[in-house]
């Protein structure tokens, strides 16, 4: 579904993709884990077209998106959950849901109210600022956001960031449910061992290069990676 | 007891059109976080456009409404060629380029018109209304019964449409407006558009009352700033209520004390307003939980 290949990035002159090569097919949920400043945000934002990119290509569904607006991709189905939420704060959250839905006329009430199903809270202060939300909510008011554009592949970044580890295991089993829903979905992650197990396949990213890749459970078992990524 | 009421129907008249330069100011602000400096000149762009228009022959509404059209152009040219190519430069840097499109801008209005000061005919004739030992002007209701329609419009395009949503949504987090497919540039472009149209009502409504030249958006664009900074920037309802409060305050300035200090009192407003509150009367703090 999406394949990405010989990625190259920069800020400026500093260049933070040197070549990346990853792949997600159909159906599967892959997780892209790696530390700070490896450049899981950049890749992420080059998939969506809001970081532009120096080389290689980006094939979605086998065509070539690497020249495309992000508006172009978004209406290809290719949704994203940015690092830190980025919710619309000074809006309600009933709008917010609606901007997810900006290239479908602010969607349709039959979505919102699946969306609503999904995370009732939203439901009870669908009339509040947004920035009012706590980190939880609006993580949930993000991805619901996200999906107001109907996508088929779901770019999420960090969505456990900063989360207590209840909330994490919610955020978790929606990724799940969205899955079973038939949504792709492209997970980065610092939570190395949450990512792991949640998913069918992981890469593991250092200073802009794929490092390691291959299914999950066998990620989990690379004793390198256990040391560096799991902490045990 | 007639003077109060007469310069407060000045102080109105005056004030709609600081309103309606001070909500321009604030469209362009929420969709880009810049300070327009050129939005006087819009407001000369649609007197002058109409004054040579008419001049030519060509009848009123419809050199109007060209006049309108022409100075959106000029809006769009703006965005296209001076303030995009300069995204990603700090606020301050953008806000310099529009300083220098404004002195552009007048600079080809005294080379393309004249250095003269033109007149429209008013609409309704100019025999005053006797209200109250007051006189006022038809054309001045004029200039209210417009300015409030064009707010009605902003408000409701605002507050009631996704395209406003999408203008407040680009002001506040424009990776995460890209990311669900608001064509962002688009949306600023379109404000700089709308900002033009607005300047450009306003200069044809008011023109035959104060007259129009190459250089009146100098003055427009600071008393706008002024409005927009006491109502509270990026607050749309601050605008309109700073600018009303602006005109009222030169006007019982003027008249209460002495006309020549009527310029003055709009930096004596910035003053007040960054001293004793910043973020204006309708303004809100900025705090945003992360």
């Amino acid at each position: 579904m999406l394949e990405i290949r010989g990625l190259h990035s920069a800020y400026g002159r500093i260049e933070v993709l040197h070549g990346v090569e990853l792949r997600v097919d159909a159906g599967e949920i892959v997780c892209l884990i790696g530390g700070n400043g490896a450049g899981k945000t950049t890749l992420m934002r080059a998939i969506s077209g809001v970081q532009p990119i120096s080389g290689g290509n980006i094939l979605f569904e086998g065509q070539d998106i690497s020249k495309f607006a992000a508006e172009a991709r978004v209406r290809l189905g290719i949704a994203q959950v940015p690092e830190g939420r980025q919710i619309f704060g000074g809006i309600t959250v009933e709008d917010n849901l609606n901007l997810g839905g900006w290239l479908h006329g602010g969607g349709t009430a039959k979505e919102r109210d699946d969306i609503y199903a999904m995370f009732p809270i939203l439901h009870d202060k669908r009339g509040l600022a947004a920035a009012g939300l706590s980190g939880g909510q609006q993580q949930m008011l993000a991805i619901g956001r996200a999906l107001m554009s109907r996508p088929r592949l779901l770019l999420l970044d960090e969505p456990s960031m900063g989360l207590a580890p209840v909330l994490v295991e919610q955020v978790f089993s929606v990724i799940e449910a969205l899955r079973e829903r038939g949504i792709t979905i492209l997970l980065v992650e610092q939570n190395a061992a949450a990512a792991l197990a949640k998913s069918n396949r992981g890469y593991v990213i250092e200073t802009g290069r794929i490092t390691h890749s291959g299914p999950s459970d066998a990620l989990i078992g690379d004793p390198k990676l256990r040391e560096a990524y799991l902490g045990i | 007891m007639p003077e109060l009421l007469q310069f407060a129907f000045s102080g109105l008249t005056v004030g709609a059109v600081y309103a309606l330069v001070a909500l321009g100011f604030t469209l362009i602000y929420n969709a880009s976080d810049v300070v327009n400096f050129a939005q006087g000149e819009f407001v000369m762009l649609g007197g002058m456009v109409t004054v040579f228009l008419h001049l030519a022959g060509v009848p009123l509404p419809i050199a109007a409404a060209l006049a309108i059209f022409a100075t959106v152009l000029v809006g769009l040219a703006l965005y296209a060629f001076a303030i995009d190519p300069a995204r990603g430069s700090s606020a301050v840097t953008v806000i310099i380029i529009t300083i220098g499109a404004s002195i552009f801008l007048r600079g080809v209005a005294q080379v393309i018109f004249d250095k003269r000061f033109h007149a429209l005919p008013h609409w309704f004739g100019s025999e005053p209304i006797r209200f109250g030992g007051a006189a006022i002007l038809p054309q001045s209701l004029v200039v209210l019964a417009g300015a409030a329609i064009i707010v009605a419009l902003i408000f409701v395009i605002i507050d009631r449409t996704i395209l406003g949503r999408a203008i407040l949504a680009t002001a506040a987090n424009r990776l995460a407006a890209r990311l669900v497919g608001i064509p962002v540039r688009k949306i600023v472009a379109l404000s700089f558009a709308l900002s033009a149209a607005i300047g450009a009502v306003a200069g044809i409504l008011v023109t035959p009352i104060t007259l129009t030249s190459y250089d009146v958006g100098t003055l427009l664009a600071l008393k706008g700033f002024a409005a927009a900074m006491l109502g509270g920037m990026g607050s749309a309802v601050g605008a309109v209520v700073g600018g009303i409060l602006l005109g009222l305050a030169e006007s019982f300035g003027a008249g209460l004390i002495s006309s020549k200090y009527k310029d003055a009192i709009a930096f004596l407003i910035i003053l007040a307003t960054l001293f004793l509150r910043p973020q204006g009367l309708f303004g809100k703090k900025s705090v945003e939980r992360v």
